[in-house]
């Protein structure tokens, strides 16, 4: 299992609002217009991606897919 | 709303009532759903529409550790499912120490097993969960569930319960998110029921923008109550690209009153809420009633009990609120923890004071209310709890906090690592001596009683004696005087006296052998009792049954059945507090001749004995498994539980109590496995003190008979019998005749034997000691007695049953067993001990001095008191009901 901190990102459906966002400071939100959907991006161990998608879970969130960018290039 | 009549804007979702009423004919229901599906107000209108008697219990987990306070919620929960009943012999369950799940679970299928109807059982929150342990037994519990019985679970995520033999038997029923999405005809109830009007287009956009989300429709209920134009709302709405709760939360939110608005955000960060504690939240009075509006709109907010004190916010909801506070009112959040912790001290609600200390980050402040609560807690069985405290701790900034090193020392004798408590305690002290003179009084007292704790966990006497001096002053005394000036301290005072008392008794009766441990134990029994701490109870009762032992091995027993009951009353059934019971149990047991009994108490014993009880009780617990391998003939076995108990004991600072005997059986077994020169030298090795005791002289006997010296043997007993030499126990007596006897035996004395054999039985019969004969293998002796020679007839037959493999009577189904114990008159009870020898009436009569009918009218009613219908069957009961041999038949 990897320790290192990785970039993850992570899309969620709908607009995130600044209430909702600030559960995420460590994160970076990238709204997209097409389909409405937010893109939440930024360097996370494994504990701190479940950390996130357990705080996603609790606010209802639409959790449509987690992506490492750049892992496929290793 | 008063409570209790329902609740009227759930809408009655007819599809799901009858799928959950359909699913009860199963045995288990699992709904499983994302947050805010819609779970709990399914649960609580279908809960609603039982009938009052048919109610069903309902359980909301809530997170903890170690599942604790859940199952003893679960098993007030299933209590109540049968009021009726009558509850009154029962205790109410109580957090404690050293819980068990697994005993709790047994009690919650025998409460559900004992309800007359069906009954069902409704759980919510069950992801919060989390202990593996209370997951496995929650598993136990759905698949052991009695016919009767129904359980329906709700949980946010699938959970790792083993469920598949329900699942492949049709026992289970499942509804997932899917099944409880609103469809368009029940979007269109739920906004009829609430009295809002909205166009055919407006309902069908509503319902698709929240894609049938009940805590989406539910908000958009409450915006749109009394809106000016609703049309509107959902229009903005659906042309929001927000995310449904967000969005919604906000407009809810702004359409609420100020002071309704503030009271949510300020209290958002509170896991449960009452409207008192809500006003000195908001700085104003009033949030009781705007609490109780909440719940009854709907509005996301539930009430936790039937009174309607206390509250909590829907997790979704309240997440958006606390996340809406920081944003609005950063500066404010600090100050907001700081109120909640003062006022969770004032109501006495420790773990919560020191959670919003915590998140305050006063860590200073947080220790001490910690530290100065911690001893309660342990007595509450917090320990899991208290552990999660003390990991919220920042690691560098608190290493040197003096309080936290206390409770990390109170953790670890829990633990049983005695070296790592000592290392906090040290610590502790430390700090304690180096801070200013006006520290409190009870960091002092609080660090006595663990070492005092510590101490005689490692036998350390003089320590033990040294801090209990302190700890056991009346609590009007100096020692307690000084600080016992609130309840709390008082409370307190009581805590710390009764586990001072316990541990001195402990040490008074187990290393001094002095007459005031029991006493003191007598004394921690009663103050337990009085301040309603019944873990202490057992605790202490359990050290007086074992601290009775020496004294009289009938006492003992009733005060370790005690301390057996009422533990098993609240499921502590092999908790370590049991052990000194368990274990004092298994020694009577075994000195009874009951050796499947003993070697059962033993086995559980083992279980209770899982964390280091201390070396008293660990060597009288590898002495009773000793003594059980040598009634059984296994004499190896017998020998390695001896030395492991000798080792033992030799790591003590105080001869053991029981120092002799461990010594000289493990020399007499020695010496019976045929290694003579050991079991020598191991004698020659004992200090003086040892080196005259009557055990010793019994294993030099031993010796001596071994090696064919029985004249040997006689000298080394001769001081013992004639009682020249004080006894521990008189047990030790009649291993002293029983030697002599086998001595004169093998000289061919016979009358001299017989002589011993029957002074052995007279020493023996009151406490029913049959293991010294088993022990010295006297069976061939004991049966070249002629029964009419002896007083004892009875109580030699039972001895000698005992030897050929039969199970006794026990004492305490004498006493305690099912049925009356029947009345025999004196002159019966003098013919009944004659009904187990082989004299006929004629002969009975002419050992009584009376006529043959007269003996054979009191053998009639004899048999009729018990139920008897010949001689064989009259023996065989007075025998259980141990009506046999309790003095001499002359």
């Amino acid at each position: 299992m990897n320790a290192e901190p990785a970039l993850y990102s992570i899309r969620v459906g709908g607009h995130l609002g600044e209430t909702v966002l600030s559960a995420f400071p460590t994160l970076v939100a990238e709204c997209q217009d097409p389909g409405a959907q937010t893109v939440l991006t930024g360097l996370l161990d494994l504990s701190a991606l479940y950390g996130v998608l357990a705080q996603m879970e609790r606010l209802g969130l639409d959790l449509i897919e987690v992506t490492r960018p750049g892992a496929a290039e290793r | 709303m008063p409570a209790g009549q329902g609740h009227p804007h759930l809408i009655a979702r007819q599809r799901l009532l009858a799928a959950l009423e359909q699913a009860a004919s199963c045995a288990v229901t699992i709904i499983t759903a994302p947050a805010g599906s819609g779970k709990s107000s399914l649960l609580r209108s279908w809960s609603d529409r039982q009938e009052q008697s048919h109610r069903p219990a309902i359980v909301q987990v809530q997170h903890e550790p170690d599942g604790q306070l859940f199952w003893l919620a679960v098993l007030d929960a299933v209590r109540g499912l049968a009021q009726d009943r009558d509850h009154t012999e029962e205790l109410p369950a109580v957090a404690a120490p050293d819980f068990s799940s697994e005993a709790i679970v047994d009690r919650i299928l025998d409460e559900l097993a004992a309800c007359p109807d069906r009954v069902s059982l409704l759980i919510d929150d069950v992801h919060e969960l989390t202990s593996p342990e209370a997951q496995t037994q929650l598993t136990r519990m759905l698949t052991q569930l009695p016919d009767n019985a129904h359980v329906i679970l709700a949980a946010r995520r699938d959970l790792p319960l083993r469920l598949h033999r329900l699942r492949l038997d049709g026992r289970l029923a499942e509804l997932r998110a899917a099944d409880l999405r609103f469809t368009e005809d029940e979007t269109r109830a739920l906004l009829k029921a609430s009295g809002i009007v909205l166009s055919d287009g407006a309902t069908a956009r509503l319902h698709e923008r929240t894609e049938g989300w009940a805590a989406g429709l539910r908000l958009a209920v409450l915006s749109l109550h009394g809106h000016p134009d609703p049309e509107r709302f959902v229009t903005e709405f659906g042309g929001s690209d927000r995310t449904v709760a967000e969005y919604l939360v906000a407009e809810m939110l702004d359409r609420q009153p100020r002071d309704v608005q503030d009271m949510l955000l300020r209290t958002s960060i509170l896991t449960r809420v009452s409207g008192d504690l809500a006003d000195v939240l908001t700085g104003r009075p009033g949030s009781e009633r705007i609490l109780l509006g909440l719940e009854d709109a709907n509005a996301f907010v539930v009430s936790l009990d039937a009174e309607r004190t206390w509250f909590r916010y829907h997790h979704l909801f309240a997440d958006l609120l606390q996340l809406e506070l920081r944003r609005v009112h950063p500066d404010e959040v600090r100050g907001l923890h700081r109120r909640a912790a003062a006022w969770f001290t004032e109501a006495g609600m420790v773990v919560e004071a020191v959670r919003h200390t915590q998140a305050a980050g006063d860590w200073a402040a947080a220790a001490k209310l910690f530290g100065n609560h911690s001893f309660g807690l342990m007595l509450d069985g917090q320990q899991e709890t208290m552990q999660s405290l003390l990991d919220a701790f920042p690691s560098p900034s608190t290493a040197d906090l003096p309080e936290l090193s206390a409770v990390r020392a109170m953790l670890d004798l829990w633990r049983g690592r005695l070296d790592e408590a000592a290392a906090h305690l040290a610590v502790t002290t430390t700090c304690i001596t180096d801070s200013p003179p006006e520290r409190p009084a009870r960091a002092d007292a609080t660090v006595s009683a663990l070492s005092l704790e510590l101490a005689r966990r490692r036998g350390d006497v003089a320590e033990v004696m040294r801090h209990a001096a302190l700890l056991t002053a009346p609590p009007t005394g100096s020692g307690f005087g000084s600080f016992s000036t609130s309840a709390e301290d008082i409370a307190l005072g009581a805590d710390l006296r009764v586990v001072a008392l316990m541990n001195l008794g402990m040490v008074e009766a187990w290393s001094l052998g002095l007459p005031d441990g029991a006493k003191h134990l007598a004394e921690a029994v009663e103050l337990a009792r009085f301040i309603g701490r019944p873990y202490l109870e057992v605790a202490a009762l359990s050290q007086l049954g074992f601290a009775t032992k020496l004294h009289s091995f009938s006492d003992a027993r009733r005060i370790s059945e005690q301390a057996l009951a009422l533990a098993a009353q609240h499921g502590w059934d092999t908790a370590p507090i049991l052990a000194p019971a368990l274990v004092a149990q298994a020694c009577t047991q075994v000195f009874n001749g009951e050796f499947d009994r003993c070697e059962a108490t033993l086995t559980q014993a083992d279980e209770a004995l899982r964390t280091d009880a201390g070396p008293d009780i660990g060597v009288l617990h590898r002495f009773s498994w000793g003594l059980l391998h040598l009634a059984r003939g296994r004499m190896s076995e017998a020998e390695a539980e001896f030395a492991a108990g000798y080792e033992m004991q030799a790591g003590m600072s105080h001869p053991h109590v029981l120092g002799g005997f461990v010594v000289g059986w493990l020399a007499a077994t020695r010496a019976r496995l045929g290694a003579v020169a050991e079991a020598q030298a191991l004698l020659a090795a004992v200090d003086y003190a040892l080196a005259g005791s009557a055990e010793v002289s019994n294993a030099r006997a031993v010796i001596a008979l071994v090696s064919g010296d029985p004249a040997a043997a006689l000298a080394a007993t001769s001081a013992v019998v004639d009682g020249t030499i004080r006894t521990t126990h008189v047990s030790t007596v009649v291993e002293a005749h029983v030697l002599a006897g086998l001595a004169h035996d093998e000289v061919g004395a016979q009358d001299r034997a017989w002589e011993s054999v029957e002074r052995a039985l007279a020493a023996s019969e009151p406490e029913r000691l049959i293991l010294p004969f088993v022990m010295a293998d006297a069976g061939a002796l004991l049966e070249s007695v002629p029964r009419q020679r002896s007083a004892y007839g009875p109580w030699l037959t039972e001895v000698l049953d005992v030897i050929h493999g039969a199970v006794p009577a026990t004492a305490a189904t004498a006493g305690l067993g099912p049925g009356p114990v029947p009345e025999l008159s004196a002159t019966e009870l003098r013919v009944l001990r004659y009904l187990p020898t082989n004299l006929s009436r004629p002969e009975i009569a002419s050992e009584l001095s009376v006529s043959v009918n007269t003996v054979s009218t009191h053998v009639r009613r004899i048999y009729a008191k018990l139920q008897a219908t010949d001689r064989s069957s009259a023996v065989q009961r007075a025998r259980e009901l141990h009506l046999l041999g309790t003095g001499p038949t002359r």
